[in-house]
C-alpha cells in the first residue's frame, strides 16, 4: 500500500480552501456546543444534516467530523472550569481536572488536556491511515464473550477511580448498575423498573444522570457551604502548563494514548472506557499517587488524551466496515448515505479521495482546535469571575436545554431534578459520582453481552475461559482485583490495630 | 428562491385533487410552522427522508416544516404525541410498519390506536430485507441454508436489531414457512448485530438492503434472498425467498405520514398532493435509491390506509407465532 502516495491524496483534499473552511467551521461549532453542558453533537448534528444534502460530500464529512471531535475537546473545558462533563467520555475529567481549577491552575488543566488531545490525535490519525483495515478485523474478534470479560475488567477499574472509601465506591457503582437495569431488557423484551411510565421504556439517559449528579448537585452543594470565590481566581499567575507540568504529564500522554487508540477501535464503548482505563492506568503506575483526586495534572493528562485518541480511532469501524460505534456516527452513516455513498469496506477502495480526505482533515482538524483553544484558555478562565448569581443561573438553564435536547422530552429534565437531589445527598454523604456514573454505562452492556454470550453458547458459562482473548481479560480483571483489594484488607487491619 | 417556491405551490394547487379545489372556501393551510414527528433518533432512512420531505415542503408552502425527533419504545412514543394532538395538520407523523402495523401487536400497552386515532396520509417509501450469512457458512442459497437448518436443529443463530423488529419477524416466519429451527439473538440496533455477523458470532441476518447491500458487494457477506414479494431493482439478481422455495414469505420495512384522527380531508389532500411531489422529485428519487428504499409516490389517502390494515393483520399474525411479547 502506497501510504505516502495517499496520505499526499488525502492532504490535496483536506488542504483545499473550501475544505479548510468546513473543517473550521465544524471544530469551532464542535468546540461551543461541547463548552455549552448537555447540548451535545447529536442534537447538532441532526439539525445541521439538511444544510449537508448540498454539500459535496467530502466537505459535508469533514464538517461533521470536525463537530464531533471540537465537541471532545470543548467537552473538557466544563468539566474542569465547573465540574460538568459534557460528554460521558469526560467525567473522568472532572476528578482532578475540577479540582485544580479550585488550586487557581485551571489554565495548566485546560492547556494540557488541548495539549495531549492533539498529540493523540496525531498518534490516531496515523495509525488510522497505517492500518485501518487490521485493526477493524481486531475489533471483529470481540463478539459478546469477549465484550463482557472487557466490561469486568472495567468495572474492577472502577473502584479504582475513587479517593476515598473502596467501600462507598462498590456501592456507588452497584448504584449505578441498578440504575442501568431501568428500561426494556434486550433480551426477554421485559420492561424492568419502569413503573409504567413509558418515558422510561429505553432506559434513563446518560446526559440526563451526568447533568443532575455533577452539574446541578454540584451547584447546589456550592450554595450551601457558601465557598469564598477567591481559592478559583487568587493564583492564576499560570495561563498554560509549567515545564514541571509537561514532565510530568509526558508519560501520562504517551500512555493515554496507546491506551485510547486500542480501545477505541472497539464500538460499543470503547472510547468511554479508554478514558476511565487510563485514569486508572496513571493511579496505579504513579510512584506516589496520592495527589489523585486533589488536582495531580496526570490524572487530566492521560484520560484526555486517551478520549481523543479513542474518539479518532472509533472511526475505523465506520471507515472500513460501516458499522457506526456511537449515535455521531450513525448520524454520518446517515449523511454518507444521504450523499449517495453506500458505507461500507468499499469506501476506502471507490472513494479513495473521500477516505483519505477524511483522515488527513482530522489532523488539519486537530492542529486547528490547539491553535483555537490554547489562546482561548484565557477567555474561559475569565468565565470564572462570573459572579455565581449569574453563572449558575446560565449553567442551570444550559442543563435544561441539552437534556431536553436529547430526547426532545420534558420528562427527562424532571428525570435530571431527581438525579440533582441524589447527587447533593451523595455529596453530602462524601458518595462520588465517577463509579456510579461507569456502573450505570457498564452494567447494562456487561448484562446483555452476557447474556448473548450464554445465548450464543447455549448456556455453557466455559464460553468465557475457552476463548483467548476473553480468558486474558479475565485474568487481568482478577490480578487487578488482588492489586485493589490487598492494600485496601492491610489497611482495615492496621486501622483496627490502631484502635 | 422565492419564485421557485411560488412556483411549486402553483403547480401543487394545480394537481391538488378536485375535491378539495371544488369546495372554495377552505381555510388557508398552511399559515405556520408545521411540525413533523419523527418516532425514532436521527440518521436512519426515515429520518432522512423525513428530513428531504420536510425542505421540499417548506420550499412549495413557504412554512417551515420542522422535524422532531420522539424516539422511545420502537415508535410508540412518538405516535401517541402525534394520535393526542390537536387534528388541525400542524403536526405529521412519519409513521412507520413499526408504529402502525407491529407495535400494537408486540408491546402489552400502547397508548394509541393506529386506526382510530389516526388518518393515513400517504405512504413514502418500502425498503425490502435481505436475508444475507457471514460467507463462512458453507450455504449459496435458500434451499442449502433450510436444508443444513433441518440437518442440524437448533445450530444456526440469527441476529436483529431488537425483538420485535422486522429482522426479528422475518426470522420467525422463516422458522415457520420453512419449518426449522433457528436461534434468535436480539441485540440493541441493527449495528452492533452487523458487527457479530462480520464476525461471524451469528451465521445469519434480515437486514435492510441499505445497510447490507455494501457488505455484499464487498464479499463480506453473501445475499441469499430478498424478503419482500417482488424483486428488488436494487439488487435485481437476487431471487425473493417466495422464488427460493419458501412459500408466501413478503416483508418489508416501510414507513409512511399519518395525521391525527379528526384532520379535516382538505388538508390530508393537500398533504398527500405535497408529499407526492416531493417524491416524484427527481432529488428525493435519487436520494430513497441510495438508501436503498423504492419511492411509492402516487398513492391516496385510501389506498394507504388499506395498505396499513393489511399490514397491520399480517403482523398479528406473525407478532403471535413467533411468540415475541415486550412489556
Amino acid at each position: 500500500m502506497d501510504l505516502l502516495g495517499n496520505l499526499a491524496l488525502g492532504f490535496g483534499v483536506a488542504l483545499q480552501g473550501i475544505n479548510l473552511l468546513y473543517a473550521f467551521f465544524g471544530v469551532l461549532l464542535g468546540t461551543l456546543i461541547g463548552v455549552l453542558p448537555g447540548i451535545g453533537p447529536v442534537a447538532t448534528i441532526a439539525m445541521l444534516l439538511p444544510v449537508t444534502f448540498t454539500l459535496p460530500p467530502v466537505s459535508a464529512l469533514i464538517m461533521l467530523a470536525g463537530i464531533y471531535y471540537g465537541a471532545q475537546y470543548g467537552g473538557s473545558t466544563t468539566a474542569i472550569l465547573v465540574n460538568l462533563p459534557g460528554e460521558s467520555s469526560s467525567v473522568v475529567t472532572t476528578l482532578d481536572g475540577y479540582q485544580m481549577a479550585r488550586q487557581g491552575r485551571a489554565g495548566p488543566a485546560l492547556g494540557i488536556a488541548a495539549i495531549g488531545s492533539f498529540i493523540a490525535g496525531t498518534f490516531a490519525t496515523f495509525l488510522i491511515a497505517l492500518a485501518a483495515p487490521p485493526l477493524a478485523d481486531v475489533a471483529l474478534k470481540f463478539g459478546p464473550a469477549e465484550y463482557f470479560s472487557l466490561m469486568v475488567l472495567g468495572l474492577i477499574a472502577a473502584t479504582v477511580l475513587a479517593h476515598g472509601s473502596l467501600i462507598k465506591a462498590i456501592a456507588m457503582v452497584v448504584l449505578g448498575l441498578l440504575l442501568g437495569l431501568v428500561g426494556t431488557d434486550v433480551n426477554s423484551g421485559v420492561a424492568r423498573f419502569n413503573f409504567a411510565i413509558p418515558e422510561l421504556s429505553d432506559g434513563i439517559g446518560f446526559v440526563t444522570v451526568a447533568m443532575g449528579m455533577f452539574g446541578i448537585a454540584e451547584i447546589v452543594a456550592n450554595l450551601d457551604t457558601a465557598e469564598k470565590r477567591e481559592v478559583f481566581t487568587a493564583k492564576l499567575t499560570h495561563l498554560l502548563p509549567t515545564a514541571k507540568d509537561f514532565k510530568d504529564s509526558a508519560g501520562a500522554i504517551t500512555r493515554g494514548t496507546l491506551l485510547g487508540s486500542a480501545l477505541g477501535i472497539l464500538p460499543g464503548g470503547g472510547a468511554l472506557l479508554a478514558s476511565f482505563a487510563a485514569y486508572t492506568l496513571e493511579k496505579k503506575a504513579a510512584k506516589d499517587a496520592s495527589r489523585f483526586g486533589k488536582g495531580d495534572i496526570r490524572g487530566v493528562a492521560g484520560p484526555e488524551s486517551a478520549n481523543n485518541a479513542g474518539a479518532q480511532t472509533s472511526f475505523i469501524p465506520l471507515l472500513t466496515l460501516g458499522i457506526p460505534s456511537n449515535a455521531v456516527m450513525a448520524l454520518m452513516i446517515g449523511a454518507m448515505m444521504i450523499q449517495g455513498i453506500a458505507p461500507g469496506p468499499q469506501v476506502m477502495t471507490e472513494k479513495p479521495d473521500l477516505f483519505w480526505g477524511m483522515i488527513a482533515s482530522m489532523w488539519v482538524g486537530n492542529l486547528m482546535l490547539v491553535i483555537l483553544n490554547l489562546p482561548m484558555i484565557g477567555l474561559w478562565i475569565k468565565l470564572l469571575t462570573v459572579p455565581y448569581r449569574l453563572l449558575y443561573p446560565a449553567i442551570l438553564l444550559f442543563c435544561c436545554i441539552g437534556v431536553y435536547s436529547v430526547n426532545n422530552s420534558t420528562f427527562d429534565i424532571f428525570l435530571m431534578v431527581g438525579f440533582a437531589v441524589l447527587g447533593y445527598v451523595c455529596v453530602k454523604l462524601a458518595c462520588e459520582p465517577a463509579p456510579l456514573i461507569l456502573g450505570f454505562i457498564l452494567g447494562p452492556m456487561m448484562e446483555e453481552n452476557l447474556r448473548r454470550a450464554l445465548l450464543l453458547s447455549r448456556g455453557n458459562p466455559m464460553t468465557f475461559l475457552e476463548k483467548p482473548i476473553s480468558a486474558t481479560l479475565l485474568a487481568i480483571a482478577a490480578l487487578l482485583l488482588l492489586v485493589v483489594v490487598a492494600p485496601a484488607v492491610r489497611q482495615k487491619r492496621e486501622e483496627a490495630f490502631q484502635e | 428562491m422565492r419564485r421557485v417556491a411560488l412556483f411549486l405551490a402553483l403547480v401543487l394547487t394545480l394537481v391538488a385533487p378536485v375535491p378539495a379545489a371544488a369546495q372554495g372556501a377552505v381555510p388557508a393551510y398552511p399559515t405556520k410552522p408545521i411540525r413533523f414527528v419523527v418516532p425514532f433518533p436521527p440518521g436512519g432512512p426515515l429520518d432522512i427522508t423525513a428530513r428531504a420531505i420536510g425542505q421540499k415542503l417548506t420550499e412549495a408552502w413557504g412554512q417551515p416544516v420542522v422535524v422532531d425527533n420522539r424516539p422511545g419504545a420502537g415508535g410508540s412514543l412518538g405516535a401517541e404525541l402525534v394520535a393526542k394532538a390537536p387534528a388541525d395538520g400542524y403536526t405529521l407523523l412519519m409513521g412507520a410498519v413499526s408504529t402502525h402495523a407491529i407495535n400494537p401487536h408486540l408491546y402489552a400497552r400502547v397508548g394509541y390506536d393506529p386506526f382510530r386515532d389516526f388518518v393515513p396520509v400517504a405512504l413514502v417509501a418500502e425498503v425490502p430485507n435481505v436475508l444475507v450469512v457471514n460467507p463462512a457458512l458453507p450455504v449459496n442459497s435458500v434451499a442449502e441454508l433450510v436444508a443444513l437448518a433441518r440437518a442440524k436443529p437448533g445450530y444456526l443463530n440469527f441476529g436483529s436489531g431488537s425483538t420485535g423488529s422486522t429482522g426479528h419477524l422475518a426470522g420467525e416466519l422463516f422458522k415457520s414457512l420453512a419449518g426449522v429451527d433457528m436461534v434468535h439473538i436480539p441485540y440493541k440496533g441493527a449495528a452492533p448485530a452487523m458487527q457479530d455477523l462480520l464476525g461471524g458470532q451469528v451465521q445469519l441476518m434480515f437486514d435492510n438492503l441499505a445497510s447490507a447491500a455494501p457488505q455484499v458487494k464487498a464479499g463480506k457477506l453473501r445475499a441469499l434472498a430478498v424478503t419482500t414479494a417482488q424483486r428488488s431493482p436494487a439488487m435485481p439478481d437476487l431471487p425473493t425467498v417466495n422464488e427460493a422455495g419458501v412459500k408466501g414469505f413478503d416483508l418489508s420495512t416501510w414507513f409512511g405520514v399519518f395525521v391525527p384522527a379528526g384532520t379535516p380531508p382538505e388538508i390530508v389532500a393537500k398533504l398527500n398532493a405535497g408529499i407526492v411531489a416531493a417524491l416524484e422529485s427527481k432529488e428525493l428519487r435519487e436520494r430513497l435509491a441510495a438508501m436503498g428504499a423504492e419511492p411509492r409516490a402516487g398513492n391516496t389517502p385510501a389506498a394507504f390506509a388499506a395498505f396499513v390494515r393489511a399490514e397491520n393483520a399480517k403482523y398479528a399474525r406473525v407478532v403471535k407465532e413467533s411468540g415475541a411479547k415486550v412489556d
